[in-house]
């Protein structure tokens, strides 16, 4: 058995490597074959051709792409990514900066999409269709259909009208002078500082952009988890159960949820390719000065070293989270973890 | 004394916007330590009874009348509650399928741990869970699971159909109940173990002095189980008392046609197929698969699943391969067939397709309800084969003229599988494999999933149909009594090898190998007369050549053999 874990560890590791080396080197290619010079780009309209011909020896751009590739990747290796030509500061300090704000985003979506639409499917699929199941559908195809834009754009009008003292733009409120580090996660680091009052303020920023970006995977869920309740109620072991006088909150809270969870988590790993392209749009409408502004200024500015490590990282984000979601499907499945092959 | 009496039961199902009545004044009583065997086909209420003494109905049932009693309480006059105390104290059931009634995401000690927990709360009593667990592990020793603390802590696909089927037995004695009701128990089984538990059964049911209901379809296992006998059909009782004078002397036609509808293993009923002794159109020499491993270190290393396999079909004959679920018998079907090649040895093809076929075998599997694809008339499912061998103008022709042979109305045509009974889909399936002309059909399981009385109609088509278009068979079967009349030639199967082969009169009356004695003893039959005429084993053998399941290691599911 421990030797199928290893060889099961293995296995990932290298179709991760694959993965990530695939995705760097087509994105390296197609960001160098589009038309627009990034080093006219960053000097401006004024430079001379001296000038841009100097910076771009400097960026190695006249060197064949396979050689800048195998420069790049030497770097990268060495945790640098080469420096931004909007911020003119290094890339790694740029996405420390970024990359909490939106991990922070990310991760309480992901949060509110289990607690709602978890419990939801279970109430639809056990009264099913009764009124609570019909509306709860309705609600689901609705967070489906309709594009988290929109939802931003909505919530963001609803509350400037009805709420005016809620906050709707940005993380957190300037004039509480929010403590800095350890995580960069506001809502980790209020709680270490000490500082509640931060904590609640952060919380108040995070509702909005979060619900606006939860939808689509909440309408999801809440479908998948109903199904598949549906599914497992006609077995046979529900009837065990219930033959045994085993009371039905149990059966259905306890022996099917855990049963029941196996196919939303599979899907919630899926889930999170499109929850990162959400959440650029997101975080524009809702001013979040997270990582998603940072990529959509380093496309629209040809800003290659930027694009890069935006790319790279949102690809090593959605093969960590799916990662986790097997880890987290493998305890909950002895199948899985046990004949070490996928069922 | 009388334990359970139901007295003039109606009960009716509602859907769709119609009222169907199943159950119709049912009337019969279990006595303290009587043993009573309720027996029907598909469809005739004997499990929607069940229900309702256990109190599962599903939403849609309603009781229009009559009552039940246990012990002198009226079931239906008791609270939610005090019915839900009875559960598994007064009464309680043995699950019918092993494989799908224990939750696989939760271990077998939990399974049980719930249920007594909640069960002693009813009771308001008090217990530990190491007190449980000591009741528990008491619980499992007494169905011969020996190592009871493994099967506790065991996950469900961890543990072997029969070790299963024990545990469900377990968990209907935890509470020490008056009465058992057995679902069908052990018929999902491979006839040996279905054998054990039928003995645990009755051995637990005279040790602790409890009533038994048992459901079944089997007329077999009556016979062994049971002092007196029901018989429904349609919602009624038709015939009832005990169990000699029932099986001697039936007084109502349907006992009677369920009866004869059971193949016979011995007596002068029994059937020999004429042997062929005309060309081979399938030899098997030396035959050996390999099943490979993926993986990262063991490659090459594989589950052997057959091994030195001989054989040799004939030009019309009807070929009978029997073995346990696991012994290989569908893998050399498959390579009989070319869907799968062999990792050594030789398999011969020489009898020619017939004129305007492409193959010369063609397969009919055991679940016409899975091999019909549900959203398929009749008709397209049957025009997929022809479209290679008909011309469109002759197509509607060659339909009906199959539907004819399989005994199918023309309008079927325009049928979907969900309106036809299941003997009606397996004769469509049949048509199905004629559509193309084969001179050599596969039949894997063809009637296990089919009632007793269905089966014989179906296998008494098979025959005609070999006879009229001169087909030869190769069929695939656990089922030795069905094997016995049917097959012209059998070879027995055991761990993918052959241990025994000749015509079915050879096998039946002298069997060579002690696996083939031990498999033809397991199989329960109507008559004394038979029984006596069975080979006997004795315990050693069946030791040496039974995996029992009450002992230690678990059989893993062969994965793409069955």
């Amino acid at each position: 058995m421990g030797r199928q874990i290893i060889e099961g560890i293995l296995r990932r590791t290298a179709s991760v490597l694959l993965v990530l080396f695939v995705l760097s080197l087509m994105i390296f290619v197609l960001a160098r074959v589009v038309p627009g010079d990034p080093a006219r780009m960053a000097l401006g309209p004024s430079a001379t051709a001296e000038q841009v011909a100097d910076l771009q020896a400097e960026m190695g751009l006249d060197q064949p792409i396979i050689v800048q590739y195998g420069r790049y990747m030497g770097n990268a290796l060495r945790g640098d990514l080469g420096e931004s030509l909007v911020t003119n500061r290094s890339v790694t300090a740029d996405i420390a900066d970024f990359l909490p704000a939106t991990l922070e985003l990310v991760l309480v979506t992901v949060f509110l999409v289990f607690l709602i639409s978890v419990p939801l499917g279970v109430l639809t699929a056990r009264y099913r269709d009764r009124w609570i199941d019909n509306a709860g559908r309705f609600f689901s195809l609705f967070g489906v259909t309709i594009p988290s834009f929109l939802f931003a754009v909505g919530l963001q009008l609803l509350a400037g009208s009805f709420f005016p003292d809620w906050p709707i733009l940005g993380r957190v409120d300037y004039q509480l002078n929010a403590p800095d580090g350890p995580t960069g996660l506001l809502l980790v680091d209020s709680l270490v500082h000490g500082r509640f009052d931060v904590f609640v303020d952060a919380l108040q920023h995070l509702a909005f952009p979060a619900l606006a970006l939860a939808m689509a995977g909440i309408g999801q869920i809440t479908r998948i988890t109903r199904s598949a309740m549906i599914e497992n109620l006609r077995k046979d072991h529900v009837l065990t159960l219930r033959s045994f006088g085993v009371p039905e909150r149990v059966v259905v809270f306890r022996y099917l949820l855990k049963l029941s969870s196996i196919a939303p988590l599979t899907i919630m790993g899926l889930e999170f390719a499109s929850l990162i392209g959400n959440a650029f749009v997101v975080e524009m409408v809702f001013g979040w000065g997270g990582f998603a502004s940072y990529g959509l200024t380093a496309i629209l500015q040809k800003d290659l070293n930027a694009l890069m490590a935006v790319v790279l990282i949102s690809g090593l984000f959605f093969i960590f989270a799916n990662l986790l979601v097997d880890l987290a499907l493998s305890l909950i499945d002895p199948r899985l973890r046990l004949r070490g092959q996928s069922a | 004394m009388t334990l359970l009496d139901v007295n003039g039961l109606n009960m009716s199902f509602s859907g769709y916007g119609r009222t169907r009545q199943v159950l119709h004044d049912v009337s019969f009583s279990v006595g303290a330590s009587e043993r009573v065997a309720l027996i029907g086909e598909t469809g005739s209420g004997k499990s929607v009874t069940a229900k309702a003494i256990l109190g599962t109905l599903p939403g849609n049932a309603s009781v229009d009348g009559g009552s039940i009693a246990f012990d002198g309480l009226d079931l239906f006059r008791q609270s939610m509650a005090d019915r839900e105390k009875l559960k598994g104290t007064a009464f309680s059931i043995i699950m019918q399928d092993p494989l799908s009634s224990f939750n696989p995401v939760f271990r077998i000690g939990q399974h049980l741990d719930d249920v007594m927990y909640y069960a002693d709360r009813r009771r308001g009593e008090v217990s530990s869970a190491a007190e449980r667990k000591a009741r528990i592990h008491d619980t499992l020793r007494k169905v011969q699971l020996a190592d009871a603390g493994r099967v506790y802590n065991a996950w469900p696909f961890e543990l072997s159909g029969g070790m299963r089927q024990r545990v469900l037995i377990a968990l209907a004695l935890l509470h020490r109940p008056r009465m058992l009701i057995a679902d069908e128990p052990g018929t999902a089984l491979d006839v040996t173990t279905q054998d054990e538990i039928l003995r645990l059964i009755n051995r637990l049911v005279a040790e602790e002095g409890l009533s038994l209901l048992m459901i079944t379809h089997n007329l077999g296992v009556v016979r062994q189980t049971a002092d007196r006998v029901l018989v429904m059909r349609h919602g009624k009782i038709v015939e009832q008392g005990p169990l000699a004078q029932v099986f001697d002397a039936p007084q109502e036609q349907y006992t009677r046609d369920l009866m004869a509808a059971v193949p016979p293993l011995y007596g002068p009923q029994v059937v020999d197929q004429p042997v062929s002794h005309k060309t081979p159109m399938i030899t098997l020499q030396g035959v050996k698969k390999v099943y490979a491993k993926r993986g990262l270190f063991n490659r090459g290393e594989g589950h052997l699943a057959v091994d030195d396999i001989n054989i040799t079909v004939n030009e019309g004959e009807i070929f009978g391969l029997a073995g346990e679920s696991g012994s290989g018998k569908t893998t050399v079907a498959r390579m009989m067939m070319g869907l799968l090649s062999q990792t050594e040895g030789m398999i011969a093809v020489t009898g020619a397709p017939a004129e305007g076929a492409q193959r010369l075998s063609q397969i009919v599997y055991q679940n016409p309800g899975t091999s019909l694809n549900p959203k398929r008339t009749v008709a397209q499912t049957l025009s997929v084969p022809l479209a290679r061998t008909e011309v469109p103008a002759d197509r509607q022709a060659r339909m009906e003229e199959l539907l004819t042979l399989v005994r199918l109305p023309v309008s079927y045509l325009s049928k979907y599988p969900h309106e036809l009974s299941g003997g009606q889909k397996q004769r469509v399936a049949i048509a199905r494999a004629l559509a193309a002309k084969p001179r050599l059909i596969i039949l894997d399981e063809p009637t296990s999933a089919l009632d007793v009385s269905v089966q014989k109609t179906v296998i008494d088509l098979l025959l005609e149909l070999r006879e009229s278009l001169g087909l030869t068979y190769v069929i695939i079967s656990h089922d030795l009594s069905l094997m016995r009349n049917f097959c012209s030639r059998i070879a027995i199967m055991l761990k993918g090898e052959i241990v025994e082969q000749g015509t079915p009169a050879e096998v039946f009356a002298e069997a060579r190998h002690p696996y083939t004695r031990a498999l033809i003893s397991a199989i329960p039959v109507l008559t004394a007369e038979e029984q006596a005429l069975k080979p006997s084993v004795t315990e050693e053998e069946r030791a040496r050549f039974l995996v029992t399941s009450g002992g230690g290691q678990a059989a893993p599911q062969a994965t793409g053999t069955e």
